[in-house]
């Protein structure tokens, strides 16, 4: 492995937080291979997040601009990365561990019959070798593996882990070319359903709550209110989420996500084990609860003990008057 | 239409997992196992699908497992599945995340299907990288993160999850899905559906049987484990219990300010 291609998702024509640490993850990893940093963009508006890329540490952009590429789904995306790893030789491709990220790096890896690291945290090169670790067994473990037997990698870096580094690169920009195929997949529609806020796993402050909100209500009302004060995304356990009183999406802990935001505020969640495995990761914990036993109390950095209905509206006011002040 | 569930037998989450320095594999001896929870939602889907299609078709449980996982097999059988292949060998013992993909499209292309379903992740390895890598061995389109499925006139139409709502995709069959949590309530096997299972037919694969060209197991795997360490423990921070709301509000606001935070 010599190069390291990161994959950029999308939106709008700006790069995806996450991917813009792919492209940052990147780069001491070529460093060290004697490698280059290629960044690799296809879709609606791409040459428009080809040129914001230029403001971080990469060598070569990769840009396919079609608006119709969005109909045809995951699969075109595939072809773009595909592509540009085979043109750039034995490389280790980065993709951020979201769902599209998954999607495309865990197909490109059938291709090249490529190893594939999943929710990785750190990436190393030792003696020309590239070693990637990633939490096991809900965080309990740190496992770093290496790849073998084959000429390519594929790492899928957790959102949030990463630091962003605005150093820009050579920046140059290679116009891909179409595949040409045509798609058996059919995207009919795209449905926002929700504010186009960051999703859990890219906000850098989650607002979760748990079977202590008693119902739907908080969820749209102050904890969303709190976590738009902070410009964060709000999260909630399996408790709340199998009540009906928010979507699956939100689900933070072993049958939803397992994030790593800078901070995680829990509200009326106890913090059983199946909720610890998606969040002990996180930088900062703050929980609030009316009990002081609960499990969250052996590992939150903080634990209010008191009644969050009142708490949390206050806690909205102060974060706005200092989130005003710095404004 | 023969539809094929892909199942993984996971630790038990409350079980104690370890993994063998020696081998650097999960300790699954004297573990409990239960049935990858992911797994049931795909099994639901496809029991429903099969009822509403009602043409015969059929619902098979797939899974890589040693024979130690045949109960747990039994149990996506009570669900209601109509019948199983295990596919086991020494061989396949260490094989990582590509080579347990690579046997298992080899698996399911042996036997023949028009859809497979899987979850969207497994709680133990949580990679969700599975149904990608599956997709593309057995060369078929692949629609992930399903929470509504339907087939008709030789398409399979899905709702799928996006990170703030949702797509409607569609491709031919045969296709392969991943269903998430949002798209059902996966039924309790019952007590008729207990006792029909163990007189259901779980077939045996073999890696003699796939006609693999490419080596897994250890030593075909792409990646390799080089050490495994414990992250050091979360410390227990501080409790403040506080009378009211601006109070509370107020002990959150200074903590965050001390890390900096705001």
């Amino acid at each position: 492995m010599k190069n390291v291609i990161a994959f950029v998702e999308h939106k709008n024509g700006a790069p995806r937080r996450s991917s813009i640490e792919a492209v940052c993850a990147a780069r001491p990893v070529a460093d060290a291979l004697g490698g280059e940093v290629h960044a690799v963009v296809a879709g609606p508006q791409a040459a428009a997040v080809g040129v914001a890329l230029k403001a971080y540490p990469v060598d070569r952009i990769h840009v396919l601009d079609d608006a119709g590429l969005a109909q045809a789904g995951i699969d075109p995306l595939v072809d773009a990365l595909d592509a540009v790893a085979r043109a750039a030789g034995p490389s280790l491709v980065i993709v951020a561990n979201t769902m599209i990220g998954r999607d495309v790096g865990s197909r490109f890896a059938a291709r090249v019959d490529a190893g594939v690291t999943a929710d990785v945290t750190g990436i190393e090169v030792k003696g020309g070798r590239v070693e990637c670790s990633s939490p096991k067994l809900g965080g309990t473990t740190i496992a770093t593996c290496a790849f073998k037997n084959t000429e390519y990698g594929v790492a899928a870096i957790r959102p949030n882990v990463f630091a962003v580094n605005v150093v820009a690169g050579a920046g140059e920009t290679v116009v891909l070319a179409p595949s040409g195929k045509s798609y058996a997949v059919t995207v009919e529609d795209d449905v926002e359903e929700a504010a186009p806020e960051l999703g859990v796993e890219e906000a850098s402050v989650v607002v979760s709550g748990g079977r202590g909100m008693g119902g739907p209500e908080p969820f749209t009302g102050m904890l969303h209110d709190l976590a738009e004060a902070f410009g964060g995304a709000v999260g909630a356990s399996r408790a709340a989420v199998d009540a009906g009183w928010i979507s699956h999406g939100h689900q933070v802990g072993q049958t939803g996500k397992t994030i790593s935001p800078p901070l995680y505020i829990a509200v009326g969640i106890s913090g059983a084990i199946q909720h610890k495995v998606g969040m002990r990761t996180a930088a900062t914990i703050v929980a609030i609860n009316k009990d002081a036993g609960v499990p969250i109390a052996d590992f939150a950095d903080l634990l209010v003990v008191g009644d969050a209905f009142a708490i949390i509206p206050e806690l909205t006011k102060l974060v706005r008057e200092a989130k005003a002040v710095h404004a | 239409m023969k539809i094929v569930v892909t199942v993984k037998l996971v630790p038990d989450t409350n079980a104690d997992k370890r993994i063998d320095p020696g081998t650097m594999r999960l300790v699954r001896t004297g573990v409990d196992t239960v049935l990858n929870p992911f797994d049931e939602y795909a099994i639901e889907a496809a029991l429903q699908l099969r009822d509403k299609l009602a043409d015969g078709s059929t619902v098979t449980i797939f899974s890589m497992t040693p024979e130690s996982g045949r109960e747990v097999v039994r149990k996506a059988l009570a669900m209601g599945a109509d019948d199983a292949v295990m596919l086991s060998d020494p061989g396949l013992a260490g094989s990582d995340l590509w080579a347990t993909a690579y046997a298992i499209a080899h698996g399911i292309k042996t036997r023949g299907f028009d859809l497979v379903l899987t979850g969207t992740q497994s709680t133990d390895a949580i990679s969700g990288d599975l149904p990608g890598l599956l997709a593309e061995y057995l060369g078929v389109p692949a629609l992930t993160y399903a929470r509504e499925l339907t087939i008709a006139g030789g398409r399979l139409r899905v709702k799928r999850e996006t990170e703030t709502g949702y797509q409607t995709v569609s491709a031919p069959l045969p296709a392969l899905a991943s269903v998430t949590k949002s798209a059902n309530e996966p039924r309790y096997p019952s007590l008729k559906g207990i006792m029909g299972a163990k007189k259901k037919d779980i077939a045996m694969l073999a890696l003699a049987d796939l006609g693999l060209t490419k080596a897994v197991g250890t030593d075909g795997s792409r990646t390799e484990v080089l050490a495994l360490a414990t992250p050091p423990p979360r410390e227990r921070g501080r409790t403040v219990t506080v009378s009211d709301g601006a109070e509370g509000a107020r002990a959150v606001l200074e903590f965050l300010k001390s890390r900096k935070l705001l």
